[in-house]
């Protein structure tokens, strides 16, 4: 074990090269973050008044619950939508699927901001949709795409659907299609062939493909706060509301410690299940 | 030479390099066009006659500045902020008191200066419509609640702030001096009645976007955003009936590292000439009782000035004191 | 069958056609940004009523665009530079090491990828002003540096995991220090890795808005701060004209990527 001659002790060998990552990590991340949520219960006096409160209000229920079905729909969308470009993609020719892949990878590098504002002018009552739907007669109104659910959820989608489609097409390409074969040798039909096998051997890439997109749209900001409107208020939006125009970092700190434990508590499923690391 | 004077030759270059470095401050206000009038208006003037610099910040944000003040690392010297913040702001003990031995409080309208704060500049909730959209002009704050005369889209100022619920209230039929103190009740009734047809606006830009495109052709908006369409030859009017005063003020939040060129700044920014230059450009009234005998007379005749008569001043004493608590309850009804 | 593209038949047609209205999806947004920054409508009317490039002319006679570009090339190159370090030196604990608790480590690396950004936002803005980094060029970089730690480990675990280590035994065996031996045979190996982690971390980095927004002062300013405060405040079509020089540097950067990357895998 030559490399490892280096390393403190024998307990902790390897540990050395983490440190300072470490270091950097607990300075500039768990500190902080700890000392933020403890402002929860140390403002403006200690005990869980924040927490009361939290929980007490009915608008505060409501955005979690919005947030929930946000995360929600945009996941099940993202999963609907990437799920056969994956499926596709990974079949497909190489120069085909360079393509594909190429577009998306355009669309996920674009500034965020710059995608959102699209979306934005894009989808207003008096955007080009709207009008262009209204000039081929197929509605008379214009739609409310923007400001609302529909177009969160639009906005979100967009910018979740590479990492769904990414993690799916790999973990489909890299599936032996001799199993399926064998089903079709054993006299499944397509559909069979499909729930019986496809399905379940690419599970777990959708499954770990959806439950990161399903925890980082609960967290999410910009896009909520750009498309959404005030009945359809987000986790997010609202710390930041909270902390910048009310000045409640006591209350601000207890929301964002929920959010942090919900995420956490799906990330430790995430790491259980499907190994952190893909 | 010898080493003291060696020594003490360093210290004072050291010290004068601090002094140096000192004298820039830091202004920070909503961005956009208005902060750019404001830079040039106000900034490059106290520039050049005091050769303090002045840095450009923003957007203003009151967690940021309650978080610097709470630090003692406060970074911004002077900041644009509204009206009723400032009040409840100097409550909590945020704000460094004016030096009115610097600032002259004579020459600012009395409506638009505190102990903590002075006038920025102060602007109109007005009703803008969008010609192009609308069948008619409409005249008062019940017609723009009126969803049988003037149908569409209807647009209001999104956060929790003097002027919607007033709104609301006088197209109520609640008289201009009763409207103190607020009946909530009936304000959020009177809303309830167009809340589908309401699209909020959070910032000017959108605002102007909204009115111009005809996204929302009727509602309630900053004077000088409509201004702004109109000189990009927007098709858009604009009615003074019942149009709502507020302010922005400019503070000095408390252990700011430049207190006395911040004061120094106010008082060019309050300054009869500074408040006239700023006026001009954005088409926001100026605060000094001086100013318009500077100005031009075709643009004082497009400011919230020119139209007292038909004015309401929103309470801002008021607002002050029931900022959270109306605050709770407005977002708590958008939400729902 | 449904694994082999040519016997797909009708339900390969289907495939198709989602997938094309996916790659439209993706598309639409990026293409329309561009043509609506060459629109005369300072409203954001589409289609436009003429053509112009007022809106590129307001961008270049505004310095504080480049400067702002500039502030976000500095930080995110010294954060991706910060990020791949720490992540490379990290990678070799988390794959070689055999301690107590190392998927706890490897958690908690991850850890800045999942957290609700708002909440890290305004944790470190409270920490920083306190200890007065805020506004500074290296609070900026360390924030950052924190976001995207987490992208630059990955790929590079990944290689390492794919990298046989018995050759780098070889070379130590044949005399070579246990550090020369990685410095000439193992990084050269897991170059891809390495490079993807660059490119990720600085994409992070540059991208990167809400910790941005509390990071920022007068003389430090990114590009996401600077757009979002034109979208909260003026909305006009510079921020157009901006986004669609952003995406074609975006395009270059990625060109130049793959070509690099075909060079480097050869």
């Amino acid at each position: 074990m030559a490399t490892d001659v280096s390393s403190p002790g024998w307990r902790w060998r390897g540990l050395g090269p983490a440190i300072p990552a470490l270091a950097l990590l607990a300075l500039f991340f768990v500190i902080p973050v700890v000392s933020l949520l403890l402002r929860s219960v140390l403002e403006p006096q200690f005990g869980l008044q924040n927490y009361a409160e939290l929980f007490a209000t009915s608008t505060y229920a409501r955005v979690f619950y919005n947030t929930f079905v946000v995360a929600s729909l945009v996941t099940a969308v993202s999963l609907l939508l990437g799920y056969p470009v994956a499926w596709l993609l990974a079949i497909m020719p190489q120069r085909w699927a360079n393509l594909v892949l190429a577009v998306i990878l355009v669309s996920m590098w674009t500034n965020l901001l710059a995608r959102t504002y699209a979306w934005m002018v894009l989808l207003q009552r008096t955007g080009v949709i709207n009008t262009t739907l209204m000039k081929l007669g197929l509605i008379s109104e214009p739609l409310a795409l923007v400001k609302n659910l529909t177009g969160v959820t639009i906005g979100m989608t967009y910018i979740m659907l590479p990492f769904i489609i990414l993690p799916l097409y790999a973990s489909i390409r890299a599936l032996d299609p001799t199993t399926l074969q064998a089903a079709a040798l054993c006299g499944a039909g397509r559909w069979q062939a499909f729930r019986r096998v496809l399905l379940p051997l690419s599970a777990p890439g959708a499954a770990a493909g959806g439950l990161m997109v399903f925890v980082m749209s609960l967290g999410y900001f910009v896009t909520p706060a750009l498309l959404g409107g005030t009945s359809h208020m987000m986790l997010a939006e609202m710390i930041a509301q909270l902390v910048q125009s009310l000045l409640n970092w006591g209350l601000g700190s207890a929301a964002a410690f929920l959010l942090l434990s919900v995420t956490l508590a799906l990330y430790a499923v995430q790491i259980r299940f499907f190994g952190g690391m893909r | 030479m010898t080493l003291k004077s060696i020594l003490t030759g360093t210290f004072l270059a050291a010290g004068m390099a601090v002094a140096a470095s000192a004298q820039d401050m830091v202004f920070t206000s909503w961005g956009g066009t208005t902060q750019d009038a404001q830079a040039a208006s106000w900034a490059a003037p106290f520039t050049e006659k005091t050769g303090v610099a002045v840095r450009q910040d923003g957007p203003t944000d009151y967690g940021k500045l309650k978080a610097m003040v709470e630090s003692g690392n406060v970074d911004w010297d002077v900041v644009d902020v509204e009206y009723d913040f400032a009040i409840a702001a100097a409550k909590m003990g945020l704000l460094e008191p004016i030096d009115f031995g610097v600032v002259d409080r004579a020459a600012i309208d009395p409506r638009f200066a505190t102990d903590h704060a002075v006038g920025s500049f102060y602007y109109s909730f007005v009703i803008g419509y969008n010609k192009d959209a609308l069948p008619a002009e409409p005249a008062s704050w019940a017609d723009v609640f009126d969803t049988a005369k003037f149908p569409g889209k209807r647009s209001f100022y999104k956060w929790s702030a003097p002027g919607v619920l007033e709104a609301a209230l006088l197209a109520d039929g609640v008289a201009a001096d009763a409207l103190y103190p607020l009946d909530l009740d009936r304000a959020f009734a009177k809303l309830d009645t167009i809340k589908s047809d309401i699209i909020w606006w959070g910032g000017g830009a959108e605002s102007q976007q909204l009115l111009a495109s005809g996204e929302a052709p009727i509602g309630s908006f900053w004077n000088g955003r409509i201004f702004a369409i109109q000189q990009e030859g927007g098709n858009v009017g604009v009615s003074w009936n019942q149009n709502l005063t507020a302010a922005d003020v400019l503070v000095v939040p408390k252990g700011a590292k430049n207190k006395d060129a911040a004061m120094k700044f106010l008082a060019e920014a309050t300054g009869a000439t500074g408040q006239a230059k700023l006026a001009a450009a954005t088409g926001y009234a100026p605060i000094n009782v001086n100013s318009k005998a500077e100005m031009d007379p075709a643009v004082v005749a497009e400011l919230p000035d020119a139209h007292v008569d038909s004015q309401i001043n929103l309470d801002m004493a008021y607002w002050a004191e029931h900022r959270d608590e109306i605050a709770k309850r407005w977002y708590d009804w958008q939400a729902k | 069958m449904l694994l082999s593209y040519n016997r797909l038949g009708g339900l390969g047609l289907a495939l198709w056609a989602i997938t094309i209205l996916v790659c439209l999806f993706l598309l639409v947004p990026i293409i329309f940004i561009a043509a609506l920054s060459f629109g005369s409508s300072q409203w954001l009317v589409f289609p436009p009523p003429a053509w112009t490039l007022r809106w590129y002319r307001d961008l270049a006679a505004d310095p504080r665009w480049l400067d702002a570009a500039l502030t976000s090339a500095k930080v995110g190159v010294l954060s991706a530079a910060l990020a791949v370090a720490l992540g490379l030196m990290a990678s070799f604990a988390l794959v070689r090491g055999r301690f107590p608790g190392r998927n706890l480590l490897k958690a908690l690396f991850l850890t800045p990828m999942v957290l609700p950004v708002i909440v890290f936002a305004v944790a470190i803005y409270a920490l920083f002003l306190r200890i007065g980094l805020n506004g500074t060029l290296v609070g900026f970089v360390l924030a950052h540096t924190v976001l995207a730690f987490p992208f630059a480990v990955i790929p590079i675990v990944n290689s390492l995991e794919g990298f046989d280590k018995s050759i780098e035994d070889a070379a130590v065996l044949c005399g070579a220090s246990p550090l020369r031996a990685k410095l000439k045979i193992t990084l050269p190996a897991i170059r891809i890795g390495l490079f993807s982690a660059a490119i990720f971390a600085f994409l992070i980095s540059w991208d990167e808005v809400v910790v941005a927004i509390f990071m920022a002062s007068p003389d430090l300013q990114t590009l996401p701060v600077r757009i979002w405060g034109a979208l909260r405040q003026d909305l006009t079509p510079v921020i157009a004209a901006a986004s669609t020089i952003l995406v074609a540097f975006t395009l270059l950067v990625m060109a130049a990527a793959a070509l690099l990357r075909r060079r480097i895998s050869k």
